[in-house]
């Protein structure tokens, strides 16, 4: 099949990134839709050096921060809402090994519609007059800041407003709840800023709780906000959000959320996180959903959300369907 | 108060008296946690007719379960109505001016309402002329900022606590009225400015012209000299200022069934 874009999460991770990516991933919000899975085998594959451009913080910016793999960020909140703040990046910045630069979260957004837009800048009527527009991370010795939100004149009212810069991440690794082989994803939930992240970045990998026939897309084209055609690969992972909540898929793990956030305070709580949830399975889908717990996730899936789904379950392929495909395609390529 | 109910804690006290600033058909957007349960305990009370939505883009959404997690948690996905997006919810609906009403909350507030959610600063909390990293990290702007330029008015909700209240903040992460009158308008800002800092003490609100908050009320369990020790500027009094009203049977109840996890009685 000429178009299938379907690939193992490793095979993604080793062919489209690199140390010093500019990466973008998150466009959702700290205990939803992230492609956190992506960020652990970015750590099994020792990845260094990331810029990372997330929207909002998440359990893998967190993760990434805390394990030394990102120098600089950029992020809109940064914070693990219900959770509490994010040690790993907390730690990362108040060391000093890891280098912020904040807007807020309508800006993070606003950047990446730029982005898409291949736009010079977007006005700034928000963020301006605040230490948002003063302060800067990348240019500390500015004070106020020109370069980060640089006052411009609308040409029409003559009045000075700002300018965002605008972000094309080199790689954006976007969680979706359903794509089919070929790279059209469905998002149940709000889709954040995912949407514009998927035409702002140079490359987009979807990373998706579950597979679908393409003939689901058919039936609700409307509602298929990422299509094949932004799309170079598409990885298939259960639970690829955990321990964050996939509305529709499953609930938060709030157990794992706070005990991985707690073991983040420290070096050594991260050392043996890294060892037990990050570099304790192999390439193998089923070995990280044992990681998980299979009673874990039988628990986590009758949620409230779980309607959401119903009507595209009958489109959902196998997981042992969608494993002999990746099998097959393997097969080819060898 | 009915002799079945358990007392009010402060921390529903400060949820009640931020809930009271929400009128009924507002258009308006709620932040996670606390001021959530502010938000929809208006709606479960007085203002049903309020048009709520979270700026991850979730509409026609009430909490199940308990406080959500997150504002795109499950708990407020399960029974949404639209699901868009963060530019649609915060661009389109906060940014552009429409949004009547939203609430923030703030690790600390200075005179005039200007609120850091950024960092806190050793040596006196004084940044200095070179930006430099924070003693420790907070959770940043995230769309308070937004709200904070755009919202026709906005309500702070904070624990008053000398700490929080700064005579000026370390690092303005969402702008009140900035160094005072006029401030605002010199940036063009859409958005009013904050109409209130509701706190577990009292209700502080600007003075008309100077833009300096004072206080405005006291609650039955708090005083003038509490606030006032809590405060770390020479916090002047409204000529109006009052107790404010005790909350009534109907509003405790009110804000328990939306509270199902009892998150502002632990403290």
């Amino acid at each position: 099949m000429p178009d299938e874009k379907l690939i193992p999460l490793a095979e993604a991770v080793r062919r489209y990134t690199c140390d010093g990516l500019l990466y973008a991933s998150g466009a959702a919000l700290p205990v939803g839709s992230d492609a956190i899975v992506f960020g652990r085998e970015l750590l099994r594959q020792k990845r260094r050096n990331l810029h990372a451009i997330f929207h909002a913080n998440t359990q893998q910016l967190n993760l990434l921060a805390a394990a030394g793999a990102v120098s600089r960020a950029e992020c809109g909140f940064t914070g693990l809402e219900g959770f509490g703040f994010a040690n790993g990046l907390r730690r990362a910045v108040e060391t000093g090994r890891l280098v912020l630069e904040d807007y807020s979260n309508l800006a993070m957004a606003l950047r990446l519609l730029g982005g898409a837009m291949n736009w010079p800048f977007v006005p700034a009527t928000v963020n301006i007059g605040s230490d948002l527009e003063y302060r800067s991370g990348f240019a500390p010795d500015a004070c106020p800041a020109t370069n980060k939100i640089p006052a411009v004149t609308d040409p029409f009212s003559g009045r000075t407003i700002g300018a965002f810069s605008p972000l094309q991440p080199d790689l954006a690794a976007i969680h979706v709840t359903l794509a089919d082989p070929r790279g059209n994803a469905i998002m149940l939930g709000t889709e954040w800023s995912r949407f514009e992240l998927s035409r702002a970045a140079r490359r987009v990998v979807l990373v998706a709780d579950a597979i679908v026939d393409t003939a689901c897309m058919r039936q609700y084209p409307n509602l298929v906000r990422i299509p094949e055609i932004v799309v170079e690969a598409v990885v298939y992972c259960p639970f690829a959000a955990w321990p964050q909540g996939s509305p529709g898929m499953y609930e938060i793990d709030e157990e794992h959320m706070k005990s991985m956030n707690k073991a983040l305070a420290t070096d050594e709580g991260t050392e043996a996180y890294l060892r037990n949830y990050v570099h304790s399975y192999g390439e193998d889908i089923d070995n990280y959903l044992d990681l998980i717990g299979r009673e874990t996730m039988a628990r986590l899936t009758q949620g409230p959300t779980s309607f959401l789904v119903d009507p595209y379950r009958q489109w959902i392929l196998p997981h042992d369907d969608v494993l002999a495909r990746l099998a097959e395609r393997k097969k080819e390529a060898a | 108060m009915s002799q079945t109910q358990e007392p009010c804690t402060r921390q529903e006290m400060m949820a009640i008296a931020t809930g009271r600033e929400i009128r009924d058909g507002e258009l308006a957007i709620f932040g996670v946690g606390l001021s959530m349960l502010a938000g929809y305990f208006a709606l479960a009370h007085h203002a049903p007719n309020v048009r709520a939505m979270t700026e991850g883009g979730i509409y026609g959404a009430s909490p199940i379960g308990g406080l959500p997690w997150g504002i795109e948690c499950n708990r407020i996905s399960a029974n949404a109505t639209s699901f868009t997006s963060g530019l649609d919810a915060l661009g389109f609906l906060v940014a552009s001016g429409r949004c009547d009403v939203g609430i923030v909350g703030a690790a600390q507030v200075d005179k005039y309402g200007n609120v850091n959610t950024t960092g806190i600063w050793d040596g006196g909390g004084e940044i200095g002329p070179r930006f430099r990293r924070p003693k420790a990290r907070l959770t940043g702007a995230g769309g308070a900022n937004d709200i904070a330029c755009g919202a026709k008015r906005y309500v702070i909700m904070v624990t008053h606590e000398a700490k929080r209240f700064a005579e000026r903040v370390s690092y303005v992460t969402s702008p009140g009225y900035l160094d005072g009158a006029g401030a605002r308008e010199r940036h063009g800002f859409v958005g009013g400015g904050p109409s209130a800092i509701v706190t577990t003490l009292g209700i502080l609100r600007p003075h008309p012209e100077t833009k300096e908050f004072r206080l405005d009320a006291w609650f039955p369990f708090s005083s003038v000299e509490e606030i006032r020790s809590q405060t770390g500027w020479n916090l002047a009094i409204s000529p109006s200022a009052q107790v404010a009203a005790e909350p009534t049977a109907a509003e405790l109840a009110a804000l328990r069934r939306v509270d199902v996890t009892g998150a502002l009685r632990k403290h």
